[in-house]
């Protein structure tokens, strides 16, 4: 799972040498990983690294600054939840002088708070709540102007539930994964549980979950295994009279 | 009534006014002749040095003697290329010069040694280049005891890119014609090579906090930062490692090494550097391409980016942290061809296990920090180790370690405890315990104490970070801008503390504060193999059993699931170090010795770091859990083979002699039980094969044989 992380098999060659290499200091280069941003956005992919990578020339030309790219950035951070993604697009963030030039007010500071929290509720696998949180009033704003030009970002945040339910559950009743999902009508859950290749129980009420590394348990005793070549001094000193 | 000023011709008397102006009328027509005034000034300009020369040669009068011939042996030693009187005049002449001349001052101008110099036959650009090195050790000096002022700033940082340049840039000798620069025919020791990088990056550090506090800045500083934009910018620090790295071709170097390993006709190192590049070939470029890389690591852990530090180190990192055969441990004789000193070391692990940490990969944090934890500890036993009869560098190295331990404090208790393939180190645990136990003891419990406890370890043991940036010195309202902000009040709108360490505090203590009741939670899970939710929110104190209110009820036990789902994430981690798959069936042994490694310092696969696992099947919890087996092999081993050892001793000893009535006893037993001696001499020849065999070991025969016969 980590190396496609590293390298994602959706990268072209002209980003990779980007983001291997030096020039991803370049500061003409940002367009190019900003197209490849939108591309990621509009295309359901995901690159870890080169968002980094824009983030860290945002953060030495601070004139390059976009605040609309680091909203996409995050968002899409959000769903690779639980890994550190979101933390490490934070860390890059640096403080900006007051008087940064832009054209409208910075969104950041007023969603950033926001962002912060429903990747919290993520972490903590509060799935239900999240899902409040992210159809409320207040998030209407999130929901109008990025959310809704990312393609998929509903589904990338279900995957991070199957992700966390695939490696708890054997079996999971199909109200709470209903709630877990925010899929309401019972067409659409069981259209999703299919997708996933899940199946249901004869009254349909709890679905089963095929056997993963993660959600088969066995009790094990770990023994010490001696090998022949510790022992060799014993038994050489035994074998003299 | 105002005292009449000199010029006010109009409060004078006329005939005064009269006589002011005719002077005045003099001057103007001396000055009207220049001739008059070049003449001064070039009578002045001819003074000028001579007085600079004056007020040299005085401080040259000033300096001691030790300390002129101390300048001028080192000089001679480096135009003579000496590699060992180098090292020993960097290592422990200077630091004693120090202490005992200048501790409290700095070393004399690099201006006001010069002359000393020209006596050695050296060119200009020796001296030149000799006057550089030494600026560098005045500088260190002067930030290391001193406080450096915005001058030595500016200068130092000056100083620092000429060395740069002229390492980099230097231009081929004559007899070459093309424009390509050449190597530098230079010689220094490593721990000199290793100081250089180390002490440019702690300018570039220093300055940036320094730079970032707007407020206790004087108009002369801010004019001064103003206009000095490039100096210390992270783009020029960011250069000078990136083409010291592209210069030697080191990483290159090292995959080619790699690749010699396999090979049956192996060429040596040297010859490996020389079919990569002229530079490779230099001890000097090789040895700074590969510090280089350690700096380029830290400059990014110090901007915030710990994906990027750790994807610099792809090579080296294979080679320093080892794992895969191909270690610094393993066959040390063959890679003389780079350096390990013990600051690399434990600077190096350091960074690496705190950008583990950040990416909340602890096994892997855990495994770096015990290594040069338990590497630290060897070295202390052997503190004669040369090259540290420097106290002030084995300060620094021990407070460093004194933090890795502090980190190592917090990974131990972020990682739920009892995992077994983590295999933590009894020994740095309990030195851990000794050290930060009061801590420890509060972190491991979780809730809002223990957060308390991870603040206080976090901010002590955290890299220093920086701003990439600087205030904008250059825009004079964003300046006024920033010094009227009212300091109590918190900036507007801004939930990201500006204080980059205050920002990596708050990103850290989420994860840890989403880990503070999973303690409590595991409490529970071990006292049982299977489990309803039900039974298990109640348990959590969320809802009384008996309470009749079903929304409640389920509310609590949603949240119990919940928190199920998150100590299940919690116990898997990405790692490095993997347990080869070694079991099949239920109940067989997992062998922890069956440990693969996975390739960069960026890769991994996913493990399970806690000997509880459970899963939850609709309704019920199940619970295994996975025990240690006694491990008692290695107890076994260890004092049979003591006790061999022992009885061979006793047997290649000779008897104590006794004199009198017992030494008669001796030769009668003796030769009353001649058969038994010779199977005694026997049992000595064999076991004993360095003894003569007719040396007394009789008491094999004449002890415990006769006793036993009769």
């Amino acid at each position: 799972m980590s190396a496609s992380w590293i390298s994602p098999p959706t990268r072209t060659e002209l980003i990779e040498n980007l983001v291997s290499g030096v020039d991803r200091y370049n500061p003409s280069n940002v367009g190019i990983l900003e197209d490849y941003l939108y591309h990621q956005i509009r295309s359901q992919e995901y690159d870890c690294l080169a968002n980094l990578a824009i983030l860290k020339l945002y953060q030495f030309n601070s004139d390059l600054y976009n605040p609309d790219v680091v909203v996409n950035i995050l968002i899409k951070a959000l769903g690779a939840s639980p890994l550190p993604d979101f933390n490490l697009c934070i860390s890059l963030l640096d403080e900006r002088s007051p008087n940064a030039s832009l054209d409208e007010p910075d969104p950041l500071p007023a969603l950033l708070p926001v962002l912060h929290g429903l990747h919290h509720l993520l972490y903590r696998c509060r799935f239900p709540a999240f899902w409040r949180a992210y159809r409320s009033d207040q998030l209407e704003s999130l929901r109008d102007n990025y959310t809704v030009e990312c393609a998929g970002f509903e589904d990338s945040i279900r995957e991070v539930v199957i992700r966390a339910v695939k490696s708890t559950f054997t079996r999971i009743g199909t109200d709470r994964l209903g709630l877990y999902l925010d899929l309401d009508s019972p067409e659409e859950l069981q259209a999703y549980v299919a997708k996933l290749g899940w199946t249901f129980n004869s009254e349909g009420t709890v679905v089963s979950i095929p056997p993963n590394p993660d959600n088969q348990i066995e009790a094990v005793v770990v023994q010490e295994s001696i090998k022949l070549p510790q022992l060799t001094k014993v038994i050489s000193q035994a074998a003299r009279p | 009534m105002s005292r009449p000023t000199l010029w006010s011709t109009a409060d004078m008397d006329e005939d005064l006014a009269d006589a002011v102006d005719a002077e005045l009328s003099l001057y103007v027509q001396q000055g009207q002749n220049p001739a008059i005034y070049d003449q001064l000034g070039a009578q002045i300009e001819q003074l000028e040095p001579l007085l600079a020369i004056q007020q040299h040669m005085a401080a040259l009068a000033a300096v001691p003697d030790v300390v002129k011939s101390f300048i001028v042996s080192f000089h001679q030693a480096i135009l003579n290329r000496d590699l060992p009187s180098i090292t020993i005049f960097y290592t422990t002449t200077f630091p004693k010069l120090t202490d005992r001349f200048y501790s409290r001052t700095e070393w004399p101008e690099p201006e006001t040694i010069a002359p000393l110099l020209s006596s050695n036959e050296a060119t200009e650009d020796q001296i030149h280049i000799f006057l550089v090195l030494y600026r560098d050790l005045y500088y260190r000096h002067v930030y290391s005891r001193l406080h450096p002022n915005i001058d030595d700033r500016f200068h130092s940082y000056e100083n620092s890119c000429e060395l740069f340049n002229y390492l980099l840039n230097s231009p081929s000798s004559a007899d070459d014609n093309s424009d390509e620069p050449a190597p530098v025919d230079l010689v220094l020791p490593e721990q000199w090579l290793w100081d250089i990088i180390d002490e440019f990056i702690y300018q570039f550090q220093v300055f940036c906090s320094w730079r970032s506090k707007v407020k206790s800045k004087t108009g002369d500083e801010l004019m001064m930062l103003a206009d000095g934009t490039g100096v210390w910018s992270s783009y020029s620090v960011l250069n000078v490692l990136y083409s010291l790295i592209q210069k030697s071709k080191i990483n290159e170097f090292i995959v080619a090494l790699k690749e010699e390993q396999g090979k049956e006709s192996a060429r040596s190192a040297e010859e490996v550097a020389k079919s990569i590049s002229p530079y490779t070939a230099l001890p000097l470029y090789r040895t700074l391409g590969y510090f280089s890389v350690l700096g380029l690591l830290r400059v990014h852990v110090l901007l915030g980016d710990f994906t990027l530090a750790l994807k610099v180190m792809d090579q080296v990192g294979e080679f320093l942290l080892g794992g895969s055969g191909f270690g610094a441990k393993a066959n040390k004789s063959s890679f003389t061809a780079l350096p390990t000193l013990p600051a690399t070391h434990i600077s190096t692990h350091y960074y690496v296990g705190f950008c583990y940490m950040m990416l909340r990969r602890y096994p892997d944090a855990i495994r770096t920090f015990v290594t040069v934890l338990n590497f630290l500890q060897r070295m202390q036993r052997m503190r004669n180790y040369s090259g540290y009869e420097r106290k002030d560098q084995y300060d620094q190295i021990a407070k460093t370690a004194d933090r890795t331990l502090a980190l190592y404090a917090m990974c131990h208790s972020l990682v739920l405890p009892g995992s077994p393939f983590t295999r933590l180190d009894d020994n740095i645990t309990s030195t851990a315990k000794e050290r930060y136990g009061d801590q420890m003891g509060r972190m491991s419990k979780g809730g809002s104490d223990a957060l308390a406890a991870f603040e206080e370890l976090f901010l002590y043991a955290c890299p220093k970070f920086i701003n990439a940036n600087s205030p904008p010195y250059d825009d004079p309202d964003a300046i006024a801008l920033l010094l009227s902000a009212d300091p109590t009040e918190p900036a507007e709108g801004s939930p990201i503390p500006t204080d980059p360490t205050q920002r990596h505090l708050r990103l850290f203590l989420a994860s840890a504060g989403a880990q503070s009741p999973l303690p409590t939670l595991r409490s529970f899970l071990h006292l049982y193999t299977s489990l309803t939710t039900e039974k298990l929110s109640s348990f959590l104190d969320l809802v009384k059993v008996s309470e009749s209110d079903q929304e409640t009820v389920e509310e609590a036990e949603e949240e119990a699931i919940q928190e199920m789902m998150v100590l299940k994430q919690n116990s898997r981690s990405l790692s490095r170090i993997v347990p080869a798959q070694g079991r099949s069936e239920k109940g067989n042994d997992a062998s922890p010795a069956g440990l693969t490694v996975i390739g960069t310092l960026l890769e991994g696969e996913m493990i399970s770091t806690s000997d509880l696992n459970f899963v939850i099947d609709d309704n019920t919890i199940h619970i295994a859990e996975s025990t240690v087996g006694r491990r008692y092999a290695g107890w076994f081993i260890k004092n049979t083979e003591r006790s061999q050892r022992v009885l061979d001793e006793i047997r290649g000893s000779p008897l104590p002699v006794f004199k009198g009535k017992v030494g008669q006893k001796q030769g009668a037993s003796g030769t009353v039980a001649p058969g038994a001696e010779s199977v005694a001499i026997n049992d000595s020849a064999e076991a004993a094969q360095k003894k003569a065999p007719t040396k007394t070991v009789a008491w094999g025969g004449a002890g415990t044989r006769t006793t036993l016969d009769a």
